[in-house]
């Protein structure tokens, strides 16, 4: 322990800063750092470099390179710098390379150095060049501010949702400023510049002059200034070697140092962290680093080479040729577990499990030590918190060791911190391998979020190394697998090299049946990619019909996207291609592809039935559909037509369509109907009355009532009614008339088609008994017995069936005898059957 | 019932959760969404109410789009500006939305969707109210609706589990099982590892079976249907049954204790019990002769209401079958059960088309012709040509040349078909040669003619032992099988290939029945090898009528139940009958 805090320095009373190395650096640089335009991204993220700015070397004879490196050193990409001269380059939050150059374009490039997109800072910078540029962040992304030739400045505070914004002129500025950063304060961009000894604040409406509260007398010029990672504080270096450190609203001042160095420093950030005891800049020089803060003294560190400082959430990264560091203020819990003759529980509990694990009875003291003080529960907790906060495995895992070994003593701890703290440092130390190359802090960790973290992995094509981490965490497979595999999937397709059954056999093989893994989202990215086959294959493995239509219609397979829908089940989606189809197809092609596909066809008919009446036909038409056009008619002739002839045309045209489609028996129903058309209609005009749109039958009983029974046997005659159905609906029509005498003569016309029973029945209907009897007598034998009931004479009805020799008869004529008159005919009855049954 | 629930019968689930989740979400719509106060049935007629909004709660129809649409052009010309939201029913169609913007008002209306599709009309009923189903998919060959029943059956299993063995036959019952697996799939997790609380479902197209749908119903329920005809659950029994000058609706289910005893008899018991009940109330009431203070008191506040309650009940359904047997002696009943019978069995095949034909010539009823011939086409593999003609060119004749449409959709649906000369085809054969003379005739007839198929219903009925012999008389009042529910004449053939599938676990064995049923490729078994499913959940099934189904299916299947210790839970489209049926296929003057 006594070596451990070898590397702390003391700040002050109350601060410790140390500084230890992230990785050792081999990426072979064959330039300077100082050579190079450089941009480290914050969050561990990836360096980029530029050689040969044009500012050095006026002769473009050879193009620069623009290379990307893990933080670890590794190369990611390199190329060819083939665009204009640049200024400044940036990562945005996204991890994307944001590259300035002179003319105010910007070039966006992945972190593979694929090139993204490109934008422009409008024409004023344009005409002006830039003289200087910024990447910033703020909550809403990454921002883009431009200091131009003419001395103004122009700034985008989010580069996705590009809005320019041009800030107000600073008065009387004749050269650049001496030094300028972007604040950000109230969700509002400002920039803070300095020239000579005057600061300017510029908002987006006006520049006013500020002052630092309690600023050294005799400052001539600002050379430096540099905002906290939060935009809570702001330093400023004057040429008097002072430095003024205090709020970025700039109403607080929070300390002063003067270091006496004159020289301008190279770069100068602040050293913080959230909850931060201490507030300190880190200034570099060529060759020096001091961290100062409000403290007599300063640390001082010897650069042996040229380096590179990134402020971090929770402190400063310094990378050179060789090595990357990590400088910052030790957490509370570390300084209290490793502080020389710490009594602090924590501290006491590692040193109770280091004799523990000597077996030496000491660990017992230590221990009773912490219980008697009740202090066993922060003790643990203390060790865990420290464990998150170091950098080496060795001491994590003696921390957590300790950790465990207190947790054994206490009845109730909860489990839930610990176990995460194993788990977020299992990921943390896999990520900050040198092959990963992200070195995030516990802090920088927790701030990024886990699913940030997957996302930066995946952009890093680290694949594996995600989805095991997924698995490790049990993150649900939507947010964590799936995800990523699909992300895998649409970076597969863009492997040009590899064949598209290879592509879509491997991405299937990967991906399987993953739940919330979507197809057509990979295939869509194939078809961005411009390989269409493979989109097709790809979208095969869509379990989904409907999720492929979309897609398939962009890509312009309609009749592909057609079936599809179909399969889906979902008719709106159905619906959708097929008015994409018809705005696509010719009208004939069109009604084709509707042939071959029933559904739709079906479909599309039903709404052209409700709304294109026209199209319709021309359907049927299409498809020589004679028997639906007949219908079609038809159905026109009663919806659409008012006039007699109009529906007579209608009623033809149908007909010709019936015997187009050989539907005899429709053609001549349609023609009959034409026929008793007109004639109703003559009928009204001369008998007056009601008969058009009447029935057959209708018609002619309206006729038999209204007393014309000439016209109704003609009109029986030409339509050919049956004979039985005339002696009903005369029957029927007479009966209701009461025309009895009419009826009877009728009766005796001819023989009855239907027999007399019914001229019983309808009789008894009106209650008429006496005419009734009259028929009754006229009935054949086998309805005899049934028609003496319906007239009452149950007696005679007993002797007919009695005669007859039927049972079932005299079983019915049997449940038709009732009360006392009835007696003497049951008995009749019964004795005939038991006459019968003797025989 | 006189024949109640063996004891080991397993118990129904609670769909009353459907139902309050339905209201909860209703009522969230209405209110906490749309801000509504007052609910009007939307009828075809000017909307009454000065709000500022009007709020539409409709089903997606086309009649409804035109309805609303003539509203606000009616709000328009009057100079009148207000909100209108049209919330859809289960779901938008985007030709309802095309409706709208051609009438000129979609910019004026915002559209919701409430997803309400099932409807626990009865402790063992849900339905999904959709009665337009069977016209849309089994005539117009529409689709529209199979999503509504996948997301029904979505609905079903993740309330109350998975289910472990699935059977179905149909056009549509094959598509909507394979849409619903795979949104099953998709959604995985959220009914995995539940235990399945149903232990069987079986899928069923109503064309798999029309000629059960088109008998005349004789248990009391479907009778009810017939006559009165049952709205949602409920029945607006006319003056006629109440004997007073006002209808009366009553709610029925198994609530009404009268009535769940005699909804499943056969008509002609009920009377018998309803008398006997009402000796038995009369007995009880009589109780109170002889009854010191004490025990009248108890017996006013504990047995008098419920007595009172009973009385009224049952004055009601004495009401309902008095109405029921005078309607039905009218018209004849017997001679048209007879007539109905004679078509089932197969004989007097000429005598029976005579009755037809004479029921025509009277012009009895245009709907219950209709029923009949088709019944005719149905049993015997289409009519031949000359009765086809001579029936037709009378039906046009008796009941106006409109109903040419009517046959055609009949044609088209496969009811009412003509005989193909030599028609002593097997099915195959017949399907080839249809083929064939399709290609000859050089023409697609239609999307769905592979639909329109021929009824092998002889054979089928002979496999499946359908007409049951009969020694003696057959006792309704201690029914034997399913087919008491059509007086003992024949066991509805959608009962029977339940019962059959479910002895066998499987279609195996019934290759024969499916193929003369034409639906060789769309018959399906499906079982997940799961042995969480519970011995009492394996007893539990879910009957799904894709098309429709009746009361007399439903007292069938009760009886089957009741006989093996199963319990039937029914999921329909809507409820239909006959009547329904043929109204869907027929073609009125607009």
């Amino acid at each position: 322990m006594d070596c451990y805090t070898a590397n702390w320095n003391p700040l002050g009373d109350s601060a410790f800063y140390r500084k230890y190395e992230l990785y050792s650096m081999d990426w072979d640089l064959k330039e300077e750092l100082r050579d190079c335009l450089v941009a480290a991204a914050p969050y561990g993220g990836p360096i980029a470099l530029l050689r040969n700015p044009w500012r050095k070397e006026k002769v473009a004879s050879i193009r620069p390179v623009l290379e990307i490196y893990s933080a670890s050193g590794l190369p990611l990409a390199s190329l060819l710098w083939k665009s204009g001269p640049v200024v400044s380059l940036g990562w945005s939050a996204e991890e994307e390379l944001l590259c300035v150059q002179e003319d105010g374009v910007v070039l966006v490039y992945g972190l593979h150095g694929d090139f993204r997109r490109h934008f422009s800072m409008g024409n004023e910078v344009l005409q002006n060049r830039v003289l200087d540029a910024r990447i910033f962040h703020t909550e809403f992304g990454s921002g883009v501010a431009i200091l131009t030739g003419a001395h103004r400045f122009t700034l985008s505070a989010n580069v996705g949702d590009l809005k320019l914004r041009r800030m107000p002129e600073v008065p009387g500025l004749q050269s650049a400023p001496s030094c300028w950063t972007t604040l950000c304060q109230d969700r509002v961009a400002h920039i803070l510049l300095a020239v000579g000894p005057d600061l300017y604040l510029l908002d987006h409406a006006a520049c006013s002059a500020v002052t630092p509260p309690g600023l050294a007398p005799g400052v001539s010029s600002f050379l430096q200034m540099a905002v906290s990672f939060t935009y809570r504080h702001l330093a400023l270096f004057t040429d008097t070697g002072y430095i003024w450190m205090g709020t970025a609203s700039l109403k607080e001042k929070l300390c002063e140092f003067n270091c006496n160095i004159r020289a301008p420093p190279k770069q100068m950030v602040w050293c913080s962290r959230p909850r931060s005891k201490e507030r300190a800049v880190v200034v570099a020089w060529e060759r020096r680093l001091m961290v100062v803060g409000d403290a007599p003294e300063s640390i001082q560190f010897v650069l042996d080479e040229d380096s590179y400082l990134v402020p971090e959430l929770d402190g400063v990264r310094i990378f050179s040729c060789s090595t990357h560091e990590f400088l910052h203020e030790v957490p509370v819990a570390s300084e209290e577990i490793f502080k020389i003759a710490s009594m602090a529980p924590g501290a006491l509990l590692l040193e109770a499990q280091k004799e523990y694990e000597k077996e030496s009875q000491k660990a017992d003291e230590y221990l009773r030590e912490i219980q008697e003080l009740g202090q066993l529960t922060q003790a643990v907790q203390q060790c865990i918190e420290a464990a998150g906060h170091e950098h080496r495995p060795d001491m994590q895992k003696s921390l957590l060791r300790a950790a465990s070994f207190g947790k054994c003593f206490l009845d109730r701890f909860p489990p839930d911190s610990f176990v995460r703290m194993c788990q977020d440092l299992r990921v943390l130390n896999a990520i900050r391998d040198y092959h990963i190359g992200i070195p995030l802090t516990y802090s920088q960790y927790k701030q990024l979020t886990i699913q940030v973290l997957l996302d930066r992995l995946v952009l890093r094509r680290l694949y594996p190394l995600a989805i095991q981490i997924c698995e490790y965490l049990r993150l649900p497979e939507v947010q964590g697998v799936s995800r990523i595999l699909a992300h895998w999937a649409c970076y597969k397709v863009q492997q040009k090299d590899v064949s598209d059954e290879d592509v879509a056999r491997a991405i299937n093989q990967k991906l399987g049946d993953t739940p919330g893994v979507s197809y057509s989202d990979i295939a869509a990215r194939a078809y961005g990619c411009g390989r269409t086959e493979l989109a097709i294959k790809l979208l095969e493995y869509e379990p989904r019909s409907g999720e492929q239509v979309p897609l398939l219609l962009k890509m312009k397979r309609s009749k592909l996207a057609l079936s599809k829908a179909i399969e889906s089940g979902d008719t709106d989606l159905v619906f959708t291609v097929l008015l994409h189809l018809k705005n696509e197809l010719n009208r004939g092609d069109f009604f084709m592809t509707l042939r071959n596909q029933p559904m739709a066809l079906s479909l599309y008919r039903q709404f052209c039935k409700h709304q294109e009446l026209e199209t319709l036909k021309d359907l049927y038409n299409q498809d020589d559909n004679h028997q639906e056009l007949g219908s079609f008619h038809i159905r026109a002739s009663y919806a659409a037509e008012e006039r007699i002839e109009g529906r007579v045309a209608a009623l033809q045209m149908a007909a010709d369509a019936f015997y187009k489609a050989k539907n005899e028996f429709a053609a001549k129903a349609t023609e009959d109907q034409m026929r008793l058309l007109r004639l109703q209609r003559r009928l009204e005009d001369e008998l007056g009355g009601h008969f058009v749109d009447l029935s057959l039958h209708d018609t002619v009983t309206t006729l038999v009532l209204g007393g014309h029974s000439k016209r109704a046997e003609q009109l029986a005659r030409d339509f050919r009614i049956p004979d039985k159905r005339l002696w009903w609906l005369k029957l029927t029509a007479l009966a209701d008339l009461e025309d009895w005498e009419e009826l009877e003569k009728f009766s005796k016309s001819k023989k009855s088609p239907i027999g007399y029973l019914p001229f019983v029945e309808i009789c008894m209907k009106q209650h008429n008994k006496y005419e009734a009897k009259k028929y009754a007598s006229r009935v054949g034998p086998e309805q005899k017995v049934k028609a003496l009931l319906l007239v009452g004479d149950v007696a005679q009805a007993a002797d007919v069936a009695i005669e007859h020799r039927n049972e079932a008869e005299l079983t019915l004529v049997l449940s038709h005898c009732t009360g006392t008159a009835d007696a003497a005919t049951a008995d009749k009855i019964q004795r005939a059957r038991a006459q019968a049954q003797k025989k | 019932m006189a024949f109640p629930h063996r004891p080991d019968a397993p118990e129904l689930p609670d769909f009353s959760m459907l139902k309050r989740l339905a209201r909860d979400q209703l009522i969230y719509l209405l209110e906490q969404q749309h801000e509504v106060d007052k609910l009007y049935k939307v009828e075809n007629k000017p909307a009454l109410s000065s709000n500022e909004q009007l709020c539409f709660l409709v089903r997606p129809r086309i009649k409804n789009m035109r309805y609303i649409a003539s509203l606000v052009n009616a709000d328009k010309l009057a100079g009148r500006t207000r909100k209108y939201k049209v919330i859809f029913s289960p779901q938008k169609f985007h030709a309802c939305e095309m409706v709208l913007e051609e009438e000129g008002v979609y910019g004026d209306v915002s559209c919701d969707e409430w997803a309400f599709s099932l409807l626990p009309l009865d402790v063992d009923l849900l339905s999904m109210e959709l009665p337009e189903f069977f016209r849309d998919y089994f005539l117009e060959g529409d689709q529209r609706w199979i999503n509504t029943a996948v997301q029904a059956l979505h609905l079903l299993s993740t309330l109350y589990g998975p289910f472990p063995n699935c059977y179905g036959i149909g056009r549509c019952t094959k598509m909507s099982y394979e849409l619903w697996r795979k949104l099953e799939e998709e959604e995985d997790g959220e009914t995995k590892g539940r235990r399945p609380e149903i232990g069987h479902i079986f899928l069923l197209d109503r064309d798999v079976d029309f000629v059960t749908a088109l008998c005349s119903q004789v248990v009391y329920e479907g009778l009810v249907d017939d006559t009165f005809r049952i709205k949602c659950g409920s029945v607006d029994f006319g003056p006629e049954v109440t004997s007073s000058d006002r209808s009366l609706k009553v709610l029925l289910n198994a609530e009404d204790k009268v009535f769940n005893e005699i909804r499943n008899e056969h008509f002609s018991n009920v009377f018998g019990f309803l008398s006997q009940k009402a000796r038995n109330l009369q007995a009880q009431y009589d109780r109170r002769r002889g009854m010191d203070i004490k025990q009248m008191k108890n017996f006013v506040s504990q047995e008098l209401k419920g007595l009172k309650q009973e009385h009224r009940l049952l004055s009601v359904h004495i009401g309902a079958c008095e109405s029921i047997m005078k309607k039905k002696t009218k018209q004849d009943f017997q001679e048209l059960i007879k007539t109905e019978h004679a078509l089932l069995e197969g004989f007097n095949i000429r005598e029976s088309t005579s009755y037809i034909e004479e029921h025509i010539d009277r012009q009895v009823s245009p709907i219950e012709s209709l029923r009949l011939m088709c019944l005719l086409s149905l049993t015997e593999n289409g009519l031949i040509p000359k009765d086809y003609r001579s029936l037709k060119t009378q039906y046009l004749q008796s009941y106006g040349p409109e109903h040419l449409l009517t046959f055609s959709n009949l044609r088209r649906a496969g009811l009412l078909t003509e005989q193909a000369p030599g028609d002593t085809l097997t099915a195959v054969e017949s399907k080839v040669s249809k083929l064939v003379t399709d290609k000859a005739a050089g023409k697609i007839t239609d999307a769905f003619s592979s639909l329109a198929k021929r009824s092998n219903f002889r054979a089928i009925s002979k496999k499946l032992n359908l007409i049951p012999r009969v020694d003696g008389e057959y006792d309704l009042k201690v029914p034997r099988d399913m087919a008491y529910v059509f007086s003992g004449a024949y066991v509805p053939l959608s009962c029977r290939l339940i019962e059959q599938v479910l002895e066998r676990r499987s279609w195996q064995g019934l290759d024969e029945v499916v193929r003369l049923l034409n639906c060789s490729e769309l018959a399906f078994t499906d079982m997940t090898k799961e042995d969480k499913a519970s011995s009492e959940s394996l007893r539990l099934i879910l009957v799904v009528f894709l098309g429709g189904c009746t009361f007399s299916e439903i007292s069938a299947l009760r009886f089957l139940g009741r006989e093996k210790g199963y319990r039937f839970i029914f999921l329909t489209t809507a409820v239909t009958n006959s009547a329904r049926l043929m109204e869907a296929m027929s073609e009125v003057k607009a």
